[in-house]
């Protein structure tokens, strides 16, 4: 009686294993109610979708189509990483500050029209792929970590004059290693757009296969339970990927947990 | 009266002015002496009280180097040299250090650039005897958002005095603190600045009560009738007061009064 009343009243807060019993009732309902509810409807229930995702694991083409998609992501998202660093670190030199200004901006610049341009100035489907995953990350990439940049307290770079460091080594130690773990996070909320990303990309050009090609060649022939089995695959990898790189931060910079706790 | 002289000028603030759209600061004038005790490394604790809002933080930065003022200089060290960012030691209130850095790691990074010339060796027995001076040892692993803010506040002093400066500044140290940390913050800094003869702290506080309890020199920040900016309004010699040296001092009565004075008139 005690818990119902703790879980209705607002700005409660629940111990984890009362968060985790909570996620896995819910889950469980609105599971059970699409079944009962979508028996004859158009949507695929999760049964059939469960049936779909076994299928697909099990199938002799899905590794190579994941393997396929991970690389472009992982590959697409080191290089917007040291590009995005670049430009945000690059940032803090005056010279350089209205290039990081405009990259912002380009979060506001549309891919499709810039396909046919992408397509010109690359040798390869795969390059155009990288290209356009880059390009479309990158934006997001720099504006989150300038935000990181601004919030700097202007202490710490106080801190350092008056521990006798140079504009450089001040750079190094505030703005570089001081936020690597908040970088690290940057990436972290990242990888969601650039996983997303993937099967938009992955359309352009469907020669190396990936998930992406999986969905949208199901999609094509209207094979929902497939498309709906892709999706939960694409869904349960980026949520693995989001608690690896959650998980991995707190073992490479211990002080995180602290901030957590607190 | 216990015998003392004041030597040499080691901090001169001379004809300071500091506006924005508005004067902040006037013609700020002040000296501290290097003060000697026979017998003693007597440094100096040294006060600069005014309430808040008056300019204080922004004396702070110009006595730390970290801003200039519109016009006048501020000397520092015995060869009275125009003072330059690095120079003088800060503690700000919220005592600031390196959150990705060990205690440890935050005192060593002090000795990368100190003026202190020593091997690593040498360098880590010294972090190791401040760090046990100062009740730190065994927080030496542990990351500043682990530490309590007494702990805080003593690692960001033993960093600065690491860095080899006489000079530190500290922001508001009595801020935010129970009766019984300012007394052990009291014995902490009065501590540090007999580390050294030429040891100077300059406290700027608001505080009247505990500033003056600590300091054998203050001076009154305040504004002065029909003019803008702050300026320089006393200047209290508490040694000659006979108030200075004293840990009990708070009870004198005599003492009372003067910090009811000070009140009235910041």
């Amino acid at each position: 009686m005690e818990l119902l009343k703790t879980i209705f009243s607002p700005l409660t807060q629940i111990k984890g294993r009362t968060s985790i019993i909570l996620i896995v009732v819910e889950a469980f309902l609105a599971l059970l109610l699409w079944e009962i509810v979508g028996q004859n409807g158009l949507i695929p229930v999760p049964s059939k979708i469960l049936t779909s995702v076994v299928a697909i694991v099990t199938s002799s083409y899905f590794v190579d189509n994941l393997f396929s998609s991970l690389t472009l992501t992982f590959t697409g998202m080191g290089i917007s990483i040291v590009l995005a660093l670049l430009v945000s670190y690059l940032s803090l030199i005056p010279v350089f500050a209205p290039i990081a200004k405009f990259i912002v901006k380009c979060r506001y610049l549309t891919l499709t029209g810039l396909i046919f341009l992408f397509t010109l100035l690359t040798q390869d489907g795969h390059q155009l792929k990288l290209s356009l995953l880059i390009f479309g990350i990158v934006p997001f990439f720099v504006t989150s970590l300038l935000a990181i940049i601004e919030a700097i307290n202007v202490q710490e770079y106080e801190l350092c004059k008056t521990l006798r460091m140079n504009n450089w080594q001040t750079l190094w130690e505030v703005v570089i290693i001081g936020r690597l773990d908040q970088v690290f996070e940057v990436m972290r909320q990242n990888f969601a757009i650039a996983w997303m990303m993937i099967t938009m990309v992955e359309g352009l050009s469907m020669s190396e296969g990936g998930l992406g090609t999986m969905l949208i060649k199901s999609n094509k022939y209207i094979d929902l339970g497939t498309v709906f089995g892709i999706l939960v695959i694409i869904f349960a990898l980026g949520i693995f990927f989001d608690f690896l790189l959650r998980n991995l931060r707190h073992w490479l910079f211990p002080y995180t947990k602290i901030q957590v706790k607190k | 009266m216990t015998s003392y002289s004041k030597n040499e000028v080691l901090i001169q603030v001379k004809d300071v002015n500091l506006s924005y759209d508005k004067q902040i600061l006037r013609d700020i004038n002040f000296a501290i002496h290097n003060i000697v005790r026979p017998g003693l490394s007597q440094g100096q604790v040294v006060s600069l009280i005014g309430r808040s809002g008056i300019g204080k933080t922004q004396l702070f930065k110009i006595l730390a180097g970290l801003i200039q003022p519109n016009t006048g200089t501020v000397l520092v060290g015995l060869e009275q040299q125009p003072v330059k960012a690095g120079q003088v030691g800060i503690v700000a209130q919220n005592y600031i250090l390196f959150n990705h850095r060990t205690v440890f790691d935050n005192l060593r990074l002090a000795m990368q650039h100190s003026s202190i010339t020593l091997n690593d060796k040498e360098k880590d027995a010294l972090i190791n005897d401040y760090a046990t001076k100062f009740d730190l040892a065994e927080h030496l692993k542990k990351y500043p958002l682990q530490l309590s803010g007494g702990q805080r506040q003593r690692a960001s002093i033993i960093q600065q005095v690491l860095t080899g400066n006489k000079f530190i500044l500290l922001d508001e140290p009595f801020s935010g603190l129970d009766a019984l940390m300012i007394d052990r913050v009291i014995e902490l800094l009065l501590k540090i600045s007999t580390l050294d003869e030429l040891n100077t702290l300059v406290i700027v506080s608001h505080d009247v009560e505990n500033s003056l309890a600590i300091s054998d020199t203050a001076f009154i920040l305040a504004r002065q009738k029909d003019k803008e900016g702050a300026t320089i309004t006393e200047t209290l010699d508490l040694i000659e007061m006979g108030f200075a040296w004293n840990p009990a001092i708070r009870e004198n009565e005599k003492f009372q009064h003067l910090v009811a004075q000070i009140k009235h008139k910041i």
